[in-house]
């Protein structure tokens, strides 16, 4: 799931500092999962910018509300029932959401409640760890499994760097160096001898660096898509 | 008597404590007793609450761990403090204005005991913003 974390209520409160009537807008996806934007967290951040708003002496009204989904425009239609009514949405939202909003709603002024921080595990309540670093172009087939990009501090996609010690990344000692892990399990299976192959050139234009990534199935798409 | 002019908040398990306002009389402060059905009901916006109604300090009161009612309401309710708190931090307020105490079931005077060191330790907060003033 995508992985976000609450930003400092100053930095919230700094752009709204204009308003006297907002919405929170939490968002029930991978927000809520990891507990950085769901109904609860809508209620706490509220209450936070209340407080803060109180103790500065200029009080303001917080609205609070979460969506099924910020990611998909359907989800996103009861925003217009707020139009008009608030000056400005903090969404708690991934960046997904909070950019979905200002496409399709411009008069809306929405900033971010959250950083957006990356694609990750749930390994144990309140523990997430990076897993995908969502590149379009997946190798660990090869790998066992085990991401190297998202992974290894240095994205090395041919091997250890060398400077790992006892299976622990030198960049952070409190991560296992997953090339280590790849070859590990790969020995156990037999299977080391698949490092052996040479790889293509990794083809990095899917991970960005040919632009916004888009992708289309006409095989989902009726009435062109509408 | 300006002292009084202060509101703490208690929130409380009903479980841990039945100790009224009338029990505090000694505590010169106008306290606010609301009772969950377990300290681990109790959240964050609920403290953050308090505050922003007046309460100069929020005391969260639940079973001593490996007590409570629920298994392990009161170990959470302490972890939601921490995250009050660092709001606290963020917003420029001192954070043990929301303190978490563990108390012993159904002990009055451990109860009292713990309101009135809460108490002296947010009058020494409001009489040093008073002095800044």
């Amino acid at each position: 799931m995508i992985i976000a974390e609450r930003r400092p209520i100053p930095e919230i409160l700094r752009n709204i500092e204009d308003y006297q009537k907002i919405l929170v807008l939490g968002c029930r996806g991978c927000v809520a999962i990891c507990s950085a934007g769901g109904d609860r967290e809508v209620s706490i951040v509220a209450e936070a910018i209340r407080l803060a708003r109180t103790l500065q002496g200029k009080p303001i009204e917080v609205l609070e509300d979460t969506f099924i989904r910020q990611c998909d425009p359907e989800y996103l239609e009861p925003l217009k029932d707020y139009q008009g009514k608030v000056e400005a949405v903090v969404s708690l939202a991934c960046g997904v959401g909070v950019n979905l909003i200002a496409d399709l709603y411009p008069e809306i002024r929405v900033y971010p409640g959250v950083d957006t921080s990356f694609y990750g595990a749930n390994l144990s309540l309140g523990e997430w760890v990076e897993k995908c670093r969502g590149c379009g172009d997946c190798i660990i087939d090869r790998t066992a499994g085990l991401c190297p990009i998202a992974r290894c501090a240095k994205n090395l996609l041919n091997g250890p760097c060398g400077g790992s010690q006892g299976g622990r990344c030198e960049v952070r000692k409190d991560m296992p160096c997953i090339w280590h892990e790849i070859v590990e399990r790969l020995k156990a299976r037999g299977e080391l001898e698949r490092l052996l192959e040479i790889w293509e050139p990794k083809d990095w234009r899917s991970a960005g660096g040919d632009g916004l990534r888009v992708r289309v199935r006409e095989d989902l798409r009726l009435n062109g898509g509408k | 008597m300006e002292e009084r002019a202060f509101k703490l908040s208690i929130l409380c398990c009903n479980y841990t404590n039945l100790s009224e306002r009338e029990d505090f009389f000694e505590v010169p402060v106008s306290l606010e007793i609301k009772r969950y059905p377990c300290s681990g009901k109790i959240e964050i916006t609920d403290m953050l609450r308090a505050l922003r109604e007046g309460a100069k300090g929020v005391m969260v009161a639940g079973c001593m761990p490996g007590t409570c009612h629920n298994g392990r309401g009161s170990e959470r309710a302490e972890k939601r403090v921490l995250g009050a708190r660092k709001i606290l931090e963020e917003i420029g307020l001192e954070p043990e204005r929301i303190s978490m105490f563990f108390v012993n079931r159904l002990d009055g005077e451990d109860f009292i005991n713990k309101v009135k060191a809460f108490y002296r330790e947010i009058l020494n907060f409001e009489l040093k913003g008073r002095e800044r003033k």
